[in-house]
């Protein structure tokens, strides 16, 4: 490790240089920081390349192979927050990878508040070998994230800030009011005819403004500095109320003592998030299209809604606007690290940090679109000590180097909860801020919880090193947690791995072009108990509901769930073989790497039966899954002159994933779970429960698959109508919908392959820089369309424009729908310009343009393509009237440095 | 010696930390905990049974909420439908294959009854271990109360689990294994409720359970004497393990162990309908009274689902379900526009003739609706006229989409409801003795008896003339007097209708065998017990 620090330390240096010509672009890096850790793909968080990139998510994605982040700001709910380092490894979650801010535990949220310009390095742990250090808690990945600490290198000060606004550019195409009214009289229905031609998308739409501004400073000297930071970020979104603002504050202190053989850095890290949402935003984006056109934008001179009764689903979008659900997360964190070099072979190291985060939560329906109104608030908070001692020793003897470390470490995370639901209320003046003023405050409407977890581990790790071209690397670890059954308290999960430096071997010195070449083996396991919460194997009981003993309302207790005093580790054990090549002084670089993980004794709610059970659905380790995957990198350089420059890097991931059994024992019963089992269905109007089930996780398969029936054409009615032409596909005669009956399985929602690239363009002081994404293989079944297309519906609910003429009264689910998702999509636009500043104060001095969310080129009609392909819920691979009109920000960026 | 040092660290490591990874709830408790003392072994073993016999979950309660026990019983007959309109309550062919029984194996919700029945009858086998176990802190009499009402619930739930699926495991031990667990024919099943009922009857309490007071909610020896009466009119049914042979035993030639004495199905029957009568229950004079808003101290309803909005959970949804949207906006909610009586139902009432039952007013809103003396106008400016003819399975074409078909009444709208009127305060009834009437009614001619006087005494209430009792008269009399009650199916199968064409609906190809009598045995129970068996012609 101490290499790894001094390193570390050299990479700091050479970053901060990299400051003054921030210019030079460094996107990915592939430093050997730790000698045993070289195929740690290392992001270097010089964000200048990405232009407004406000969130460090946006600078993470699209970055590296294998890791899928899904952002866009916070705003686009079809999509979800998420990043998933080589997909999906358990279907019961955990499935978000850990997340280290300097060591403390994070999650994908508060990574979200960090602004970029706060961080040093990103670095992906993907591998069994390399997360070993971090066991059951990296499982799924680890994004280890270094924020910039201070230099030493004197007094500097840093801004950046961008301003920009965001525009809708796109739609769904409904019928207008003139449009509505002469389709219901061609059609010769009745519709009420409210005299207004209302753009509902108007209604709920403005311009959006986005205001992000960071100031950091440091100081100090080698011995003793510091740095301190401030970003605020204020975003107001293309939906009305919509809108969020964080504000981070961090300091960070390195002091160095005795002869320089202590070194002591102390962080502490505060963020604000606040939020303002919409209660349903389904209901709003589904009221914006299919809100009667003819209603008016607001109320009558009464102040009354005009509302259409029989359209239940929706509302005149200016009420569903009147939702809220809002939220504010505060973190607080603070860590102190101290390292103790006896000689410069052992060193001690000790690191702690404690975490207390809490989010507030209100939600508030106005009683127009919810009888008696509804009022919600709620309290989370958790706090997380966290303790770790390391010694480590490391040697070199001729040709020999060893290292190897001893660590513990010990966790313990409490969380509690406290919320509460009320209705009845007597205005709607209060939002959701006088719950006293409310009537009913119902049974199991109020609650609160407490959980506590304790995770405890130790761990060993040798690696020996030898002519600095064959590297091993073998680590043991032990973890125990709470939360499994007391006979399987211990997991020991073990890794090994091997790096060859060939280019260093004398056949290949002399191999000019070829600038690189290192090849790369793991094989290791891994625990994981992500998803899970305390208690689940113990025989406790909790309420069950209300009664009247005596006549009097009685809260009665017992048990609420099967419990499972078994639960063991699910397990994941990872292969993985690569290898990077440069070419040309590395101005070409090949990366690419195959994997395969199975996750055993896989944690899952497994669907038992009832009886003997009394509850359908009993955690339990019993199936497996399977993950597979190439991940390619190449990063290129064709032209790197003084005054020209250009890199263009790319990264492509190949994933396929693998349901192999969800069936084995348990207790000595032989558990055989369904083999189909419905995870996602429509939503809407006539789309409740039946034969509506689109996405269904089915073993042998991957994780969530389109099953449906096949649709041949569509075939007229009598009175002019068409209907979906459904195949009786096992030829019994009777066309069936159900799960068991006359469907097939049409497709998968995850992507088969994942692109990432950006280029980047430098012409003296003005450079170009785009970045995109793409996803491939996949499908995404058209829910949307389905449901405005249907004239079934109309004209309680508006439909899209070509509706009428297709005139398809008929809402069954069928592969009629569903569409390749393939789609590349242009994220980010920057121009900019290093101002060339001779001047004794200012250091640098960068402007810049940006346009993000540029466009994306699709076969998909609906909307777009980027809905939630990649978290495994109800909502995945369906488009389902979620989607945020699409809208491009513009904004103008400023850096400077002092 | 590094290595070794490292060792000696991890152990001793491991074995301080494994101290610090034993779990300490704050939210919930030791089993043990809450099983202290009688009064906590009651309410944790025994009340706590009384949360699932009504719901606010789908598929679950006895009745109330949708898509359960309740729809399986009702939208599967002659009785009601509920119809596609336009895009409204298509739902996947859900309501539609209920009309035409074209359900199957996978439906959904099916296996969710499934899954809430057998819940509570696993959590009351609990409930008899936990008694069982917890002996020392009762009175010799509290273990036997307490396991007599506990095992009377079970019975009950035994009863809906055999009514609708047939052939299914009877499990009476906590502690049994998944092999185990296997059917019995439906035959013994019965035989196990009756059994069970019979024995545990005189140890419950000879009260009312529907109204307020000690015995509020609870199953009581009436409750057992009502249930009993129900499995003996069914006999003949519940004792054909081959319902698709065509053949069955006549219920004079099935014999029962009432008080020591041989009685034939239909004896039985009219001896527990007896009962009731001596247990002081009689027929409300109105009719209506029975589902008021407040009908706790109804004389004529033995079980009910206790329902109060400010301080239970359990919720009524079929008033919210069925009447249109501006209908329900007049009472300051919302509704769903869905559920209506269909054309064959209005008609036996008389509708549209001259000579309209006196319940249909209290049963059904049609025609011009009126709420507090005012019509209720359509965005079309137009009043609200309910059209009970129009009535069709699908309407999507028709001009009275969203009109059509007489809508449920029966209970009282409680006006000071919550959640669109789901939650109100009227108890749902269950059983009643205007029911055990008709069934005493029904037994006497099927034994070759007079019924007529029960059977009158039905009509003297409401003020319709006398009919003869005969078996046509009861079936009928039983939809005027107990529409919307959820025993339309029970009835229709055991008078042998429920296979043949009705209403608007057209038999399925092999539906004269009878499959139909019993739902299938929900897929995913098959796939997850190999040894269960399905249920013929499924």
């Amino acid at each position: 490790m101490s290499n790894g620090k001094k390193n570390t330390l050299l990479l700091l240096l050479l970053f901060c240089s990299s400051l003054a010509h921030a210019q030079k672009q460094v996107p990915i890096e592939r430093k050997d920081t730790i000698a045993n850790e070289s195929n740690i793909i290392k992001i270097v968080g010089n964000h200048s390349n990405k232009g407004a990139a406000n969130n460090a998510l946006d600078v993470l994605s699209g970055q590296a192979a294998g890791v899928n982040v899904t952002s866009n700001g916070l705003d686009r709910m079809a999509m979800l927050n998420s990043v998933r380092v080589r997909g999906t490894t358990s279907i019961i979650g955990g499935n978000d990878p850990l997340v280290l801010i300097d060591g403390v535990t994070s999650d994908v949220l508060t990574l979200s508040t960090i602004y970029p310009a706060d961080i040093e390095s990103f670095r992906i742990l993907k591998n069994a070998a390399e997360t070993a250090m971090y066991g059951s808690r990296g499982a799924s990945g680890v994004i280890e994230v270094k924020t910039k600490k201070g230099t030493g290198r004197g007094f500097q000060i840093s801004y950046e800030g961008n301003v920009g606004f965001e525009r809708m550019y796109k739609h769904l195409n409904m019928l207008n009011a003139e449009e509505y009214v002469a389709t219901a009289k061609a059609l010769g229905v009745f519709c009420n005819n409210g005299g207004f031609n209302t753009d509902n998308y108007k209604v709920i739409t403005r311009t959006g403004m986005v205001n992000n501004h960071y100031l950091a400073f440091s100081g100090g000297t080698p011995q003793s500095n510091y740095r301190a930071s401030f970003g605020v970020m204020d975003h107001n979104t293309i939906i009305k109320k919509m809108d969020y603002n964080v504000f981070v504050a961090k300091v960070d202190v390195t002091q160095k003592a005795f002869n320089d053989r202590l070194t002591g850095d102390f962080g502490v890290f505060g963020s604000s998030f606040k939020n303002h949402d919409i209660f349903d935003t389904q209901m709003l984006f589904y009221s914006a299209a299919c809100q009667n056109p003819t209603f008016p934008a607001g109320t009558d001179e009464h102040g009354n809604w005009l509302k259409n009764e029989s359209a239940t689903h929706v509302n005149p979008p200016g009420i569903v606007l009147d939702e809220k659900n809002d939220s504010r997360d505060l973190n607080f964190d603070a860590h102190i690290k101290l390292s103790y070099d006896f000689n410069p072979n052992w060193r001690i190291s000790t690191f702690a940090s404690y975490l207390y985060g809490s989010t507030e939560n209100g939600m508030f329906c106005p009683t127009w679109v919810w009888a008696q109104g509804n009022v919600y608030r709620g309290e989370f908070k958790k706090e997380e000590w966290l303790g770790n001692v390391a010694l480590s020793f490391n040697k070199q003897i001729g040709i020999h180097r060893i290292s190897a470390e001893a660590s513990s470490e010990y966790r313990k995370l409490t969380k509690t909860a406290f919320w509460m639901y009320a209705k009845g209320i007597p205005t709607n003046d209060f939002g959701y801020n006088n719950l006293g003023a409310t009537a009913v405050r119902p049974y199991g409407g109020t609650e609160s919880t407490y959980e506590d977890q304790s995770l405890a581990s130790v761990m060993g790790s040798v690696t020996y090193s030898l002519l600095d071209r064959y590297l091993l690397s073998v680590n043991a670890r032990g973890d125990g947690s709470s939360m499994v059954g007391d006979d399987n308290t211990w997991g020991f999960f073990p890794s090994v791995s091997f790096t060859w430096d060939m280019k260093k071997e004398n056949f290949l010195a002399n191999v000019k072009p070829l600038s690189m070449l290192k090849l790369r083996t793991g094989l290791g396991q891994a625990g994981n108990l992500g998803g899970i919460s305390a208690y689940t194997t113990m025989n406790t009981v909790r309420q069950t509901g209300i009664v009247p003993v005596k006549s009097s309302p009685t809260v009665t207790l017992g048990m609420v769930r099967n419990n499972n005093p078994d639960l063991r580790w699910e397990t994941k054990t990872t292969f993985n073989i690569g290898a990077d090549f440069g070419f040309f002084a590395n101005r070409i670089m090949l990366t690419a790497e195959y994997y395969y993980s199975k996750t055993s004794d896989m944690l899952y709610a497994y669907e038992v039966p009832v009886p003997p059970f009394a509850y359908n659905t009993l955690l339990a380790n019993i199936g497996s899954m399977s993950n597979r995957g190439l991940e390619l990198g190449l990063s290129v350089q064709p032209i790197s002159k003084k005054d020209m420059e250009l890199n263009i890097n790319m990264n492509l991931s190949f994933q396929s994933n693998k349901l192999i059994s969800l069936s084995g024992d348990y207790k000595g019963m032989s558990m055989t779970a369904a083999n189909v089992t419905a995870i996602g269905s429509l939503d809407g109007a006539g789309q409740n429960g039946g034969d509506n089930n689109v996405v269904y996780q089915i073993v042998g398969q991957p994780l969530g698959v389109f099953y449906l029936p096949h649709c041949k054409g569509l075939v007229k009615n009598e009175n002019g109508s068409y209907f979906y032409d459904i195949e009786d596909l096992d030829h019994n005669g009777k066309v069936d919908l159900s799960d068991g009956g006359d469907r097939y399985i049409a497709g998968q929602a995850t992507p088969k392959v994942t692109l990432g690239s950006n280029i980047s363009f430098r012409y003296k002081d003005i450079y170009v820089a785009l970045q995109m994404n793409g996803a491939f293989g996949h499908k995404i079944f058209n829910g949307t369309g389905l449901a405005y297309t249907s004239m079934a519906c109309f004209p309680d609910y508006n439909v899209l424009k070509d509706a009428p003429k297709k005139n398809i009264v008929d809402q069954r689910v069928s592969d009629y729908w569903l569409e390749k998702g393939d789609y590349l999509n242009f994220e980010h636009l920057t121009l900019g310009y290093n101002v060339p500043l001779k001047s004794k104060f200012v250091r640098s001095l960068r402007v810049s343009c940006n346009i993000s969310n540029l466009g994306t080129i699709t076969g998909y009609r609906g909307l777009t393509p980027m809905i939630n392909s990649y978290v495994v819920n109800s909502t995945m691979g369906i488009d389902d009237k979620r989607n945020y009109p699409l809208y491009r920000t513009y904004s103008l960026g400023l850096s400077v440095q002092f | 010696m590094k290595t070794i040092i490292k060792y000696i660290l991890a152990v001793s490591l491991m074995l301080c930390f494994s101290s610090c990874l034993d779990e300490h709830p704050k939210d919930q408790l030791d089993q043990e905990a809450i099983y202290n003392n009688a009064d906590n072994i009651y309410k944790n073993a025994v009340a706590s049974l009384y949360n699932y016999i009504g719901s606010n979950q789908e598929s679950e309660g006895l009745q109330g909420t949708c898509r359960g026990i309740y729809d399986y019983n009702t939208l599967t007959t002659d009785e009601a439908m509920i119809p596609i309109r336009g895009g409204d309550w298509y739902d996947g062919g859900l309501w539609e294959n209920m009309y035409q029984h074209n359900w199957n194996a996978n439906d959904i919700n099916l296996y969710n009854v499934w899954k809430y029945l057998f819940k509570v009858i696993v959590i009351s086998n609990q409930s008899l271990s936990i008694i069982d176990s917890h002996k020392s802190l009762l009175s010799t009499e509290q273990t036997r109360n307490f396991t007599a009402e506990v095992r009377a619930v079970r019975a009950l739930f035994y009863y809906y689990a055999m009514d609708m699926f047939g052939r299914v495991p009877i499990v009476t031990s906590y502690d049994v294994k998944l092999e185990q667990v296997t059917q019995s024919e439906r035959s013994e099943v019965f035989k196990f409720i009756v059994d069970e009922l019979q024995d545990v009857a005189p140890q419950l309490a000879d009260e009312h359970s529907n109204k307020e007071g000690d015995y509020y909610g609870r199953v009581t020896r009436p409750v057992v004497n009502f249930l009993l009466a129900k499995l003996a009119l069914n006999a003949e049914i519940y004792t054909d393990d081959n319902w698709t042979d065509g053949k069955r035993q006549d219920g004079k030639s099935i014999y029962f162990n009432v008080n020591g004495e041989k009685k034939n199905a239909w004896e039985t029957c009219i001896w527990y309908c007896e009962q009731l009568r001596q247990e002081g229950y009689e027929l409300e004079g109105d009719y209506a009274s029975n589902f008021a808003v407040h009908n706790e101290s109804s004389k004529e309803n033995i079980f009910t689902i206790p329902l109060d909005k400010n301080l239970y959970l359990n919720e009524y949804h079929y008033l919210f379900r069925s009447r249109h949207y501006k209908h329900g906006g007049a009472y300051g909610g919302s509704s769903e526009n869905g559920t209506c009586a269909t054309v064959s139902t209005v008609k036996a009432f008389g509708y549209g003739t001259d000579h309209v039952d006196n319940r249909f007013k209290t049963n059904f809103y049609a025609d011009t609706v009126l709420v507090d003396g005012k019509k209720i106008y359509l965005d079309n400016g137009k009043p609200l006229v309910y059209m009970p003819l129009e009535l069709k399975l699908n309407l999507s074409n028709s001009p009275y989409k969203q009109t059509a078909g007489a809508r449920v009444g029966k209970y009282e709208v409680d006006r000071t409801a919550y959640s669109d009127g789901r939650q109100v305060d009227n108890d749902i009834v269950l059983f009643r003795y205007g029911d055990a009437l008709l069934m005493e009614a029904e037994a006497k001619v099927r034994n070759g008896e007079d019924g007529s006087r029960e059977l009158n005494a039905i009509r003297d209430r409401v003020g319709m003339p006398h009919v003869e009792a005969n078996l046509d008269n009861i079936l009928k009399e039983r939809l005027l007097e107990l529409v919307w009650e959820g025993w339309r199916r029970q009835d229709l199968i055991r008078f042998g209708e429920y296979t043949k064409a009705y209403d608007q609906r057209t038999p399925l190809e092999k539906e004269f065998t009878g499959f139909t009598t019993v739902f299938p045995i929900p897929q995913r129970c098959l796939d997850l017990n190999k040894k269960l068996k399905q249920n013929p012609s499924y």
